[in-house]
């Protein structure tokens, strides 16, 4: 079933996925290839969520984005799968048929999606700068751009809000695809579940003084550094953004932002000492004449390989100094001070080195909080989706017909992302088959939760 | 369609003046970092001193320059510590 007026329409699907990353796009090919049609709603202009910004994953040092894009393509071209970018949950409503009404608004990119070819001649004419969010700002981009080289549609956008409306960008589009008169366009779905997978974001550490609050040039967080190792990488190799010197010690600070009740996060981020484990031996092999020292007060290494990961690191000469840091300062050269508590010792030492990454923790999206009739879905007390039966049904909300995947639940590697989603993959087929209206119309909450 | 929907938008949007400000702004320290280049190559730091741009703001712009294929990366220095950087031929 399709209605369609100007600029808004009803359409009918199983399910409808909230976020294209890894977690919604598995549960997304999972549940298609088993009949069901589904329709994923992603934010950003491309899916594939932060994996496809990431360099190697540990343990194996994989490509990432050689894991990701297959998924991506798939999802992209599966004939049960309907993708809309660039667009986000405003109202969901539960009806007295069981289904629910999740109205989406899709945003315009100034581009028609059918006429683009990706070229990037409207990217080269365009002549604003402003910074590359993809880059986590190391560099810039233009204003009319295609996100990022592997994005998914590659299909350009204009960042209308940083748009001097100088028109170079239209007249250099020779399909004639750039396309000022977009305006919002809003869908309301019709479906029978719902699968929350809206991920996670990342702690700002801008909020810890200690560490310099980002003022210092030479400090930079983790998924700046996963950028700068990364086959596309903003710096063609791995360098200093405060001055472009090649860093010769590189100091690791783990735990920058979790399990520190201070700055609000007092949780694990369970992925932090492999990724920094990870990208140590990535720099060596990027940088091999350069020092890398991990300053951590733990090493959390408990998943299958893991430890062995740890190992191959130490064997690296990677540096691992069990110790806390209590402030680093910024030298006139840029070089940075670290001072800290040696565990070992226990004594205050200092250390210098030339560039320091801190090993930011994950914090919950809480984007969800601000969709209408959500407001009784049940959060955790660091506000991930709550697991009513962690146990027996470990990815159902409290609401029925709605479920999770990924780090929408918690803190979790692609691995257990993938599982997860494999999990709800399987409970929600078996929701949508024993989908009978009259079933439905007398589910309650409480016998959902049962 | 082609060059005519930008018509459209300016009747209901306007550009902040801060918005031109900054891209005039972009516009001159461009215009100094290639000026810098013209005479050959040279490092961030060097690039910095030439043009008195704080040396962050020299590797934002040369690495932006460079993705846009104006600036291409040579060689490393003698003491290994940085590469300098050219006005591409283009
Ligand atoms: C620096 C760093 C390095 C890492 N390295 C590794 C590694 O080597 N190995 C490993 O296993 N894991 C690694 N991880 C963890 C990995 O990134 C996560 O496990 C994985 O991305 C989780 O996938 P997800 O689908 O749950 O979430 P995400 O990747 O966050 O995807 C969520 C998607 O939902 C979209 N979205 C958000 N809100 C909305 C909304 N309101 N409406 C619609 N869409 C929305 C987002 O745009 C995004 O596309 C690393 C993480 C970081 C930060
Ligand atoms: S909008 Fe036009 S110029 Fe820009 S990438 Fe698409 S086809 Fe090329
Ligand atoms: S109209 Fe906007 S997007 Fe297009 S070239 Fe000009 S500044 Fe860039």
């Amino acid at each position: 079933m399709e209605q369609n007026m100007k600029n808004s329409s009803v359409k009918v699907a199983d399910t409808l996925i909230l976020g294209g990353g890894i977690a919604g796009l598995e549960a997304a090919l999972n549940l298609a290839n088993t009949g069901h049609q589904v329709v994923i709603v992603e934010k950003d202009l491309s899916i594939g969520g932060r994996m496809i910004h990431l360099s190697k994953v540990f343990p194996t040092l994989d490509c990432s984005a050689c894991i990701t894009t297959p998924k991506v393509s798939e999802a992209s071209r599966h004939p049960g799968i309907h993708i809309q970018v660039n667009t986000g949950a405003k109202k969901l409503a539960f009806d007295a048929k069981g289904h629910w009404h999740v109205h989406v608004q899709t945003e315009p990119r100034f581009v028609n999606e059918s006429l683009c070819t990706g070229c990037q001649d409207c990217e080269r004419a365009c002549p604003v700068v402003v910074k590359d969010e993809y880059q986590y700002n190391l560099v810039g981009r233009k204003v009319a751009y295609i996100p990022f080289s592997i994005a998914s549609p590659r299909i350009a956008a204009i960042d209308i809000e940083n748009c001097i409306l100088c028109g170079a960008c239209e007249k250099a589009c020779v399909p004639g695809a750039i396309d000022f008169s977009q305006e919002p366009v809003q869908t309301e779905w019709i479906v029978k579940s719902v699968i929350i997978a809206s991920g996670f974001t990342l702690f700002d550490p801008d909020q810890i003084e200690r560490y310099g609050g980002g003022k210092f040039k030479n400090v930079v967080t983790a998924m700046q550094m996963e950028r700068q190792l990364v086959p596309t990488r903003p710096f063609n190799t791995v360098l200093r953004p405060g001055d472009g010197k090649i860093p010769d010690k590189v100091a690791y600070v783990l735990c920058a932002g979790s399990r520190d009740g201070t700055v609000g996060n007092p949780i694990c981020s369970q992925i932090c000492c492999m990724y920094s484990i990870k990208q140590a031996q990535l720099i060596l092999g990027a940088l091999p004449m350069a020092d890398v020292t991990v300053y951590y007060l733990h090493i959390r290494s408990f998943g299958k390989g893991f430890d062995e990961f740890y190992q191959q690191a130490k064997k690296m000469d990677v540096s691992f100094i069990k110790g806390k840091i209590g402030k680093i300062s910024e030298l006139e050269n840029g070089d940075l001070m670290l001072r800290y508590e040696d565990i070992a010792s226990g004594k205050i030492k200092e250390a210098k080195h030339d560039m320091v990454v801190l090993s930011v923790g994950i914090l919950a999206n809480r984007d969800i909080e601000k969709i209408s009739g959500l407001e009784n879905l049940e959060l955790d007390p660091f506000h991930y989706l709550k697991q009513r039966q962690e146990m027996s049904n470990p990815f159902k909300t409290n609401l029925p017909g709605i479920f999770m995947a990924g780090t929408a639940s918690g803190p979790m590697d692609i691995p257990d992302s993938i599982l997860s989603a494999g999990a709800v993959s399987a409970m929600v087929t078996k929701y949508n088959k024993g989908f009978v209206e009259s079933i439905i119309n007398s589910l309650t909450i409480s016998s959902w939760n049962e | 369609m082609a060059g005519k929907t930008i018509e459209i938008i300016k009747t209901k949007r306007k550009v902040p003046e801060a918005l031109r400000q900054r891209h005039k702004e972009y516009l001159g320290l461009r215009k100094k970092i290639r000026e810098a280049l013209a005479d050959g190559e040279a490092t961030i730091p060097q690039i910095s001193q030439k043009t008195g741009i704080p040396a962050d703001q020299v590797v934002f712009l040369v690495m932006t320059l460079r993705k846009y294929d104006e600036i291409v990366a040579g060689d490393m220095d003698d003491m290994d510590e940085y590469y300098y950087y050219k006005l591409s031929e283009k």
